[in-house]
């Protein structure tokens, strides 16, 4: 999916000038970004504009040439499902769901991946042994690699991890960015991670600065 | 997954709470539903005792006392009157004569009069005369059999005669006109407690009366009118102010009806607002299980499950509360309906047990109605929740 950005520019607060608000870009297939910037200069704005959760910016955002904003529900739902996935900044996991449960709640709407592929993912990220744990009982790094698994249970084309390894040991989050890595070049999908500043040892196609 | 996880937030005190609101609610509706239905029967026009409120007005005796046109058509443009018919004498002399159980035959002097059908409380498809009829309907007073029942037969060594046997008795009219005279065979078709007078259909009235007596006036010198409510004291001034004569126990009886009327529509109407109210009551409780996790709502809709699905999950638990709730309904209604039948059997009205099918019919009515309505606003609300920019995700920045 290739996503064309028109001069978008929030209209309920002004940012400073950057590379992201009414600039005109793409995000290709196959192809890594970091959008990098200070806490509070838009980045979850910018996610939530692509993830169709928020509306409220002038400019246009087309999704293989198509205008998002003509996208009913139901094709935003669909969309959820098979081809953008998200790491929240606040992960949003249901607390009183243990790991498991919320990520099999994602994954049951398309059967994307096998518990044993589950499990297998967070082994890799080091929480297998937390899979039946309650989510609130899990430290925010913790967490975070747990909805880290949940986004990648999902057919996608476009991936958005919105700031996901705040919390994580230097070691995981080698882990994670190559767990991240290799789904995207299974897929070839689109990654855009935000950061406040680090850059995670990923070799970006482009970094653009907010 | 999502059942359970919606679940989680929902108490059992909530759902009891919601049960039992929609049970009183439709459990009210559907029992003064059924008290409706079968008080039906006591205001159909076949019933005298809540019949259609009639005042039979006649004027001081005296030398002229028949009715004008103009007097009837003031009387028609009164707004407590419904409804005005006169009362048509035969304008002939008759003679009855009838014999029962082989005796020689009993002669009598009588009179014959006739009213519009509108005011007969009698619902008989034989009550109708035309000049091939082979036999002349009669309907006499209730009091009149009661008064041969309980009055001649015993002392007489007669046996006593009950409605089937009354139509069998051979009636012979002579009629003497002035013109003419003429006889008729007769039947007595039933009796009225309304009317205190010798029917026969207007048609034979008005034939006779102009075969047998051609030059005579015809005269109405009584009235009877249906009005909106016997106890309107604009009703009672008319009458007085124009000397009209009417009878009291008539009008009470009349009153007695109007009144019984009246409570039963207050009733109604206290039993539809209960009902509303709980429905409006029912209805918050649904809003409260949602706005209750409106979080997880959101997070559920933006993880990618659809509205329908998270909607589904509402109105399932909707649908099963309603379902109880109209079971519940259902029994109470039955419950009454046995606890009502002494009462009923007082008044003299027949219940039959089909009434509960009317009962079930409008159950499922009901449940139908109030499943889409549910299912209307379970989609709305959930809507409005997960609308863009709405959502709790959005604030972060």
């Amino acid at each position: 999916m290739t996503i064309h950005i028109q001069e978008i520019y929030p209209t309920y607060f002004t940012p400073a000038s950057s590379e992201v608000w009414s600039k005109v870009f793409y995000l290709e297939a196959g192809k890594t970004y970091l959008v990098k910037a200070a806490s509070g200069s838009g980045k979850s704005s910018f996610f939530n504009f692509l993830y169709g959760l928020n509306n409220k910016f002038t400019g246009t955002i087309l999704f293989d040439e198509k205008d998002i904003a003509s996208f009913s529900e139901t094709e935003w739902t669909q969309l959820r499902r098979q081809k953008i996935s998200i790491v929240f900044q606040g992960l949003r996991l249901f607390p009183e769901l243990t790991a498991m449960e919320n990520i099999q709640l994602k994954n049951q709407l398309t059967n994307h991946k096998t518990e044993a592929e589950i499990r297998s993912y967070l082994e890799r990220l080091d929480v297998g042994h937390l899979a039946d744990k309650k989510a609130e009982t899990l430290s925010y790094g913790q967490q975070q690699r747990v909805a880290i698994v949940r986004a990648l249970c999902q057919p996608f084309e476009l991936l958005l991890l919105d700031e996901p390894f705040s919390h994580i040991d230097d070691v995981q989050i080698d882990n994670a960015t190559q767990l991240i890595l290799d789904e995207i070049t299974a897929r070839n999908a689109t990654l855009v991670i935000a950061s406040l500043g680090n850059s995670y040892n990923i070799d970006y196609s482009k970094t653009l600065l907010l | 997954m999502i059942k359970e996880l919606l679940h989680k937030q929902i108490h059992f005190s909530q759902l009891l709470f919601f049960a039992l609101t929609s049970s009183l609610g439709l459990g009210i509706l559907l029992v003064v539903f059924q008290l409706f239905i079968d008080t039906q029967s006591l205001f159909g026009s076949s019933s005298d005792l809540l019949s259609n409120q009639t005042v039979i007005i006649s004027k001081q005796l005296g030398r002229d006392n028949a009715f004008t046109k103009e007097e009837i058509e003031t009387l028609k443009q009164q707004e407590f009157v419904k409804k005005v018919g006169g009362f048509t004498n035969g304008t002939y002399r008759v003679k009855g004569s009838v014999s029962i159980m082989g005796m020689s035959s009993i002669s009598t002097d009588m009179f014959l009069e006739a009213v519009s059908d509108r005011f007969i409380d009698v619902d008989d498809e034989n009550w109708n005369w035309s000049p091939s009829s082979r036999e002349v309907p009669i309907i006499i007073p209730k009091n009149y059999i009661d008064l041969y029942n309980y009055g001649f037969a015993p002392g007489a060594g007669l046996p006593q005669i009950d409605q089937n046997l009354i139509r069998k008795i051979p009636i012979e009219l002579n009629l003497i006109g002035t013109s003419k005279r003429e006889v008729y065979d007769a039947y007595i078709l039933a009796t009225s407690e309304k009317i205190n007078t010798i029917l026969v259909p207007e048609t034979f009235l008005n034939y006779t009366n102009q075969l047998l007596s051609p030059d005579k006036e015809v005269r109405i010198s009584r009235i009877i009118m249906e009005v909106v409510n016997p106890s309107d004291p604009k009703l009672l001034d008319f009458l007085a102010k124009n000397k009209y004569q009417y009878f009291q126990s008539e009008l009470l009886s009349s009153r007695i009806s109007y009144f019984l009327q009246l409570v039963l529509s207050i009733v109604l109407g206290i039993g539809i607002l209960i009902t509303i109210l709980s429905i409006t009551l029912v209805v918050t409780n649904i809003n409260l299980l949602i706005l209750k996790n409106k979080q997880t709502i959101c997070q559920l809709h933006f993880l990618g499950f659809s509205r329908k699905q998270i909607a589904n999950v509402y109105l399932a638990i909707s649908y099963r509360i309603l379902a109880v709730s109209i079971i519940i309904a259902l029994v109470l209604t039955v419950i009454c309906k046995f606890a009502f039948v002494p009462f009923f059997e007082n008044l003299g009205v027949q219940t039959s047990t089909f009434s509960l099918v009317y009962v079930g019919v409008a159950a499922i009515l009901l449940f139908v109605i109030l499943a889409i309505y549910y299912t209307k606003h379970t989609h709305k609300k959930i809507k409005q929740m997960t609308a863009v920019n709405t959502s709790l995700l959005t604030t972060e920045i």
